[in-house]
Formats: structure tokens, C-alpha cells, sequence
């Protein structure tokens, strides 16, 4: 990766085109008799290569940004696109295959299944995808295996450790190989010894061709990141390149 | 198609990851079958006794007999009238007796008196009455055509007679029959459609003929009509014997009795259905109901789902195939039950079992639709829930 040119620098409007996920002065608006903007004309575009976080406090508007990014909520104006299409225009069947194919998704409670394994869990995210049982068992194990986990594929979530379900949540992000991993405040519910090993792997799921978005309150795991996103009152305040990954 | 197997396979492991609770579920489509299965059973079985002998005897027999003719004391038929009555279409057999009232049978020296007072049926029997009866002989043989031939005095006993007479098996007997004494050669097995053929005593047209000075016409004819036309062949006997004179001629068709008697209660029988019915729905509704529970409880499962990609439609669909799963296993685990229960209030109650198998089908289909249907609300709810709002992000 270049230097003196980061090619994922913010505001690169000229670079529009390669943008994995762009949002277009988008919206949100809550409740029909009282208005209440959880998002207000917000401008975003999510690079390949970006390490980002998105961090502001309570109410700042990072949930529904999540929502929004993830293809889980729409917006009420304006434009979302990922890879280019516009997500508003597509049937819940395009959408949801959309976002399977596009995002990982890691939350702060896990949300593993209770009564699927761990391998289970992270197969989930590869059913109706037209794979063979063997094959789809295969790259679920692979994903559990690089994640230190191959010895608890068996296991259930109940039987693990906060770090461990986390790390499984993380195997099921990226069985898919995803455009972008998009974490909720992915080391929230961990003791440090755990947050530091989660987000040491994120670092390690850094690559040029997949974004990893953070959202996050957590300066640490903010810091953690290359490109920061400050939110304020549905608006994004700042989104700085900071100086390097700290050690 | 392999969509459709993951989708099958999720549903199988939702179902089975709450074993007590799918187990709950499935109890409305089990008591349902298992009721509807059980009443049917039951009420039917309870006559089973009657319904497995009228199968054996088959219900296209037909009894002829001579009514009054004018001035006669014992009617008879034409001595044709078997051949008459053969040559009906719908009849394939038939066989002719004559009651010989002036004949008394004396089977032991000191029952005599007994027997002048209590005179047993004496009947000139057509040789091929048990051909027609389709009854076998309980010991010995039939009348035979050497009988005839060769003016033996012989005798055919009814089983209710040769136990009466406690006749053993293979004993050479002698009864006198007015005073001319007869060898026995066999005993009839047991005629339920004419239980007066039981405690008869057969000898062959020639020795009535001969010697007791019989017209050798017959007054009451056996008749087998073609399966399905026994009534045809019973309406058409009496012009076949009288071709239109006065002979008069009523037939019976014995069997009828016993159809009658064999039919299961159908009052107690459809309140019993119903009552399988009423439990169906109910448990469709405890399905409908534990479901929209399940939904609520597994919200943050289809939260993850819809994460993961699977659209509202395949959310949605897992949920529909969950209560399919629990129809069909409710149903056949019913449907095992029902039958159970059938053959083991049977055994106790020492009654035949009589299950219609055909109709168990149409029972677990009907459990189906109920749990499937019972399914659709809390489907739907499940893929309209929204995934942000089950996810509690931030």
C-alpha cells in the first residue's frame, strides 16, 4: 500500500466509482406523528481497504448508521449503494442475498444461535447458497480452524467462553468472504485480555480488497483503526485518516 | 433444489433442538389422529367378532323356501325346482333338502321316549349341500353318489347333534331312523346362516325315497348367488321355481341378520370422530399459539438469519416447514398410537381387531392442513420481524 497517496482517504469524492458502500446525503427519520432524525443528510463512502471505526457517544446515531450499513433498516431519504446498487431499489430477496454476500457481521452480545454448534453457527451463514452439506461443513470448519477455534466446532455457545463465542461470531463473518465486516462495538461485552486478542484479529482481517467498519465508543478499539468517523446528533462531525495502526 | 434441503435441515434442527417442546406441540395432531384413529377402531372392532364370520361366510347366500300351496300340508317345490334355479344367470349353485317330519330319529335305546317327544329334524339332502354351504365336514364324509348307488343307509350328523349325541371322532354309530337303522359317515361342520342345519340329521335322496316313501321333492333350497347380485337372484327365484302358478316361494337371504348385527354403533362412532376433530383443532390452535410464542423467544435467531442473508421469504418458509414437520410426525405418531390403542383394548376386551386402514391416510392429511395452517400467522410474523429492532445494536 502506497504511502504518500492513500487510496482510502476520506472524502475522495473523484474515486465515487470504487466506493464498496456509499451513503448518499441519506436520512432516517423515526416515528410519523413526532419526527425524530436519527440521521440527518449523512454522506459516507466506504473504500476498499478501509480499517475505519465510527465512534460518538449515546444517541449520536451510530445504531441506525449500523442498521443502514448493514442492509438491515432502509433509509427514509436519500441513497444508499453497495457495489453500486441501489439498496432501497431491490426486492427483500435481492437485499437479503445482497447483504449475505456483502457483509459480516460481528456483534457486541455474539448472537450466536443457542442450539447450533459452533460450526453450526458459522454454517449458517452459507445455507441457500447452492453448496453441498460437505462442502459448506469444509469452509465453516476452515474459518473456525483459522480462528484458533477448530477444537470447538463441536461445541455449543453455552460451552464457551465470551472470547471464544466471539471469535466464532468472527468466523461466521468472514465464511463468506465478505466486501465488508461491519462489528458493533465488537469487544464491548469482553474482558481486555479477550478485547485485545478480537481486536488483534481484526487487524488481521485488514486486506485491500475488504473494508472493516468498527462502531464503536471504545477509544481503544477506535484508535485501533486507520480512518475514524465521528458522529454527533445524526451528523458526521469528522472523519480523519489517523497516523498509523498503534502497536 | 439443495436451498430446499437447507431449508429442510434448518427446520428439522429447530424442531429438534427443543425436543420437549416440539414434543408439546406435536401432542394436538397426536390426540387428534390417535382419537379419530381409536373410535373408528374401537366401535368397529367391537363387532369384529361378527364382522370376521360374515367375511367368511359370505353375504350371497340365499335360503328358498315352499310356502302354502293350496290344500297341502308340507309344501313342496317341483322336484326340478334346483334345476330351475340353476339356470338363473346370477346363481351359481344350489341344493336341494327335504324335511322328512314322519322320520324319527333315535340315536340310543334309552332315549327313546325322549326323542318320540323331542323329534330331531330328519332332511334328504341334495349331495352337494356343503359345496353350497361352503362349510367343510367336522369328521367323517359328506353323503356321496355310491350312497345312491349302492342304497347304503347312511347319515351326515350337524355338529350341534353330534355334540349332543356326544358322538367321538371316527366312531362307528348306528341311530335308527323310524325303524331301519343308519350307519354314521360324518358330521357337518357348524352352518351359521342356518343354524337349524346343526342339529339336523342327513340322509340321501334314495333312502327317502325308498324308505320312508318320500315324493323326493324338495321344500327348501340353498342357493349361491354371483358376488354383488344375491338380491337379483333372490327376486328372481320365485318365477324361476313357479313359472307363474300358485306354487308360492319365499327366499331369505340369511346373511342380512348378521350384516345388520355386525354394523358398528355410527352414532357413537361420529361423536367419537368429532370428538377426535374438536381435539385436532384444539391442538391446531396450541400449535398456532406455542409458535407465536417460539417467534417472540427466537427473534434474535431470525435477527441473526436476516443478518446472515436469509430473505423474509426463507425465514418465513423454515417456520411454515417446522409446522409441516410437526403435522406429519403428529400425524404418523398418532396414527401409531390410535392403532395401538385399538389392538390393546381389543386384546383386553377379547374382541377381533378391524382396522380400516384406508381411511388413516385421509386423518393425517387432515392433521397436516391443521398444523400447517396452524403455522401460517406465526410464519408470517416471523418473516416481518425486523432484524434491527431483534438485534439491539449499539
Amino acid at each position: 500500500m502506497s504511502t504518500e497517496a492513500p487510496p482510502n482517504a476520506p472524502g475522495a469524492g473523484a474515486r465515487h466509482d470504487d466506493a464498496l458502500l456509499e451513503l448518499d446525503n441519506v436520512s432516517r427519520v423515526y416515528g410519523e406523528e413526532i419526527e425524530v432524525y436519527a440521521l440527518r443528510e449523512v454522506s459516507l463512502q466506504i473504500f476498499p481497504g478501509d480499517f475505519m471505526s465510527i465512534v460518538g457517544p449515546s444517541g449520536s446515531g451510530k445504531s441506525t448508521m449500523l442498521g443502514l450499513l448493514g442492509v438491515l433498516d432502509l433509509p427514509t431519504s436519500g441513497t444508499i449503494r453497495i457495489a453500486g446498487h441501489d439498496v432501497s431499489a431491490l426486492d427483500d430477496a435481492t437485499r437479503s442475498r445482497l447483504r449475505g454476500d456483502s457483509i459480516g457481521f460481528v456483534f457486541q452480545q455474539f448472537h450466536l444461535i443457542p442450539h447450533l454448534t459452533a460450526l453450526g453457527n458459522v454454517e449458517t451463514a452459507l445455507l441457500y447458497r447452492d453448496l453441498r452439506p460437505r462442502e459448506r461443513r469444509e469452509r465453516a470448519y476452515a474459518a473456525l480452524a483459522e480462528l484458533g477455534l477448530g477444537s470447538r466446532a463441536d461445541h455449543r455457545p453455552v460451552q464457551m467462553s465470551g472470547g471464544e463465542q466471539q471469535r466464532v461470531a468472527l468466523a461466521r463473518a468472514i465464511v463468506t468472504d465478505p466486501l465488508m465486516i461491519l462489528a458493533d462495538e465488537p469487544t464491548g461485552a469482553l474482558d481486555s485480555a479477550n478485547a485485545a486478542h478480537v481486536l488483534e484479529i481484526f487487524r488481521g482481517l485488514e486486506s485491500p480488497e475488504r473494508a472493516v467498519v468498527m462502531v464503536t465508543h471504545d477509544t481503544t478499539v477506535a484508535s485501533t483503526a486507520r480512518r475514524k468517523v465521528s458522529m454527533r446528533d445524526g451528523r458526521i462531525v469528522a472523519d480523519e485518516r489517523l497516523a498509523g495502526t498503534p502497536e | 433444489m439443495s436451498r430446499f434441503r437447507d431449508l429442510l435441515m434448518v427446520a428439522w434442527t429447530g424442531l429438534t433442538a427443543r425436543k420437549v417442546r416440539t414434543f408439546l406441540i406435536m401432542l394436538g395432531p397426536i390426540v387428534g389422529v390417535a382419537a379419530m384413529v381409536g373410535a373408528v377402531g374401537l366401535t368397529e372392532s367391537a363387532k369384529g367378532d361378527l364382522k370376521q364370520k360374515l367375511s367368511q361366510l359370505g353375504t350371497n347366500l340365499i335360503i328358498a323356501q315352499a310356502g302354502g300351496t293350496f290344500g297341502s300340508q308340507n309344501p313342496t317345490f317341483p322336484s326340478d325346482a334346483v334345476q330351475r334355479v340353476e339356470a338363473i344367470p346370477t346363481v351359481t349353485s344350489a341344493a336341494g333338502t327335504t324335511n322328512l317330519s314322519s322320520v324319527i330319529a333315535i340315536p340310543t335305546e334309552g332315549g327313546s321316549d325322549y326323542y318320540q317327544a323331542f323329534p330331531v329334524p330328519v332332511r334328504a339332502s341334495d349331495l352337494n349341500l356343503p359345496a353350497v354351504l361352503e362349510v367343510p365336514l367336522l369328521d367323517g364324509r359328506w353323503l356321496s353318489s355310491a350312497d345312491n348307488a349302492l342304497h347304503t343307509p347312511s347319515v351326515v350328523l350337524g355338529a350341534g347333534l353330534a355334540r349332543q349325541y356326544g358322538y367321538l371322532r371316527g366312531e362307528a354309530r348306528t341311530i335308527r331312523l323310524n325303524t331301519t337303522n343308519f350307519g354314521v359317515v360324518g358330521v357337518l361342520g357348524p352352518v351359521a346362516l342356518d343354524p337349524d342345519l346343526d342339529n339336523a340329521v342327513f340322509i340321501t335322496q334314495w333312502s327317502a325315497q325308498h324308505i320312508f316313501a318320500t315324493d323326493g321333492k324338495p321344500n327348501q333350497l340353498y342357493v349361491r348367488a354371483k358376488p354383488g347380485t344375491t338380491q337379483a337372484a333372490a327376486d328372481a327365484i320365485p318365477t324361476a321355481i313357479n313359472l307363474g302358478g300358485p306354487d308360492q316361494v319365499t327366499t331369505k337371504v340369511p346373511s342380512d341378520v348378521l350384516q345388520a348385527a355386525s354394523q358398528a354403533d355410527k352414532t357413537l362412532q361420529q361423536t367419537a370422530l368429532f370428538a377426535g376433530l374438536l381435539a385436532l383443532s384444539v391442538g391446531g390452535l396450541g400449535i398456532a399459539n406455542v409458535m407465536s410464542i417460539s417467534v417472540i423467544q427466537r427473534s434474535s435467531e431470525i435477527g441473526i438469519r436476516r443478518a446472515v442473508g436469509h430473505s423474509r421469504s426463507k425465514i418465513g418458509a423454515q417456520f411454515l416447514l417446522e409446522s409441516l414437520f410437526v403435522g406429519i410426525l403428529g400425524g404418523m405418531l398418532g396414527a401409531a398410537l390410535g392403532v395401538g390403542i385399538v389392538y390393546l383394548v381389543s386384546a383386553l376386551a377379547n374382541w377381533v381387531v378391524v382396522i380400516d386402514y384406508t381411511r388413516i391416510p385421509l386423518w393425517m392429511s387432515l392433521a397436516l392442513v391443521v398444523s400447517v395452517m396452524a403455522g401460517l400467522y406465526p410464519s408470517a410474523k416471523a418473516a416481518r420481524l425486523e432484524p434491527l429492532e431483534t438485534l439491539r445494536l449499539g
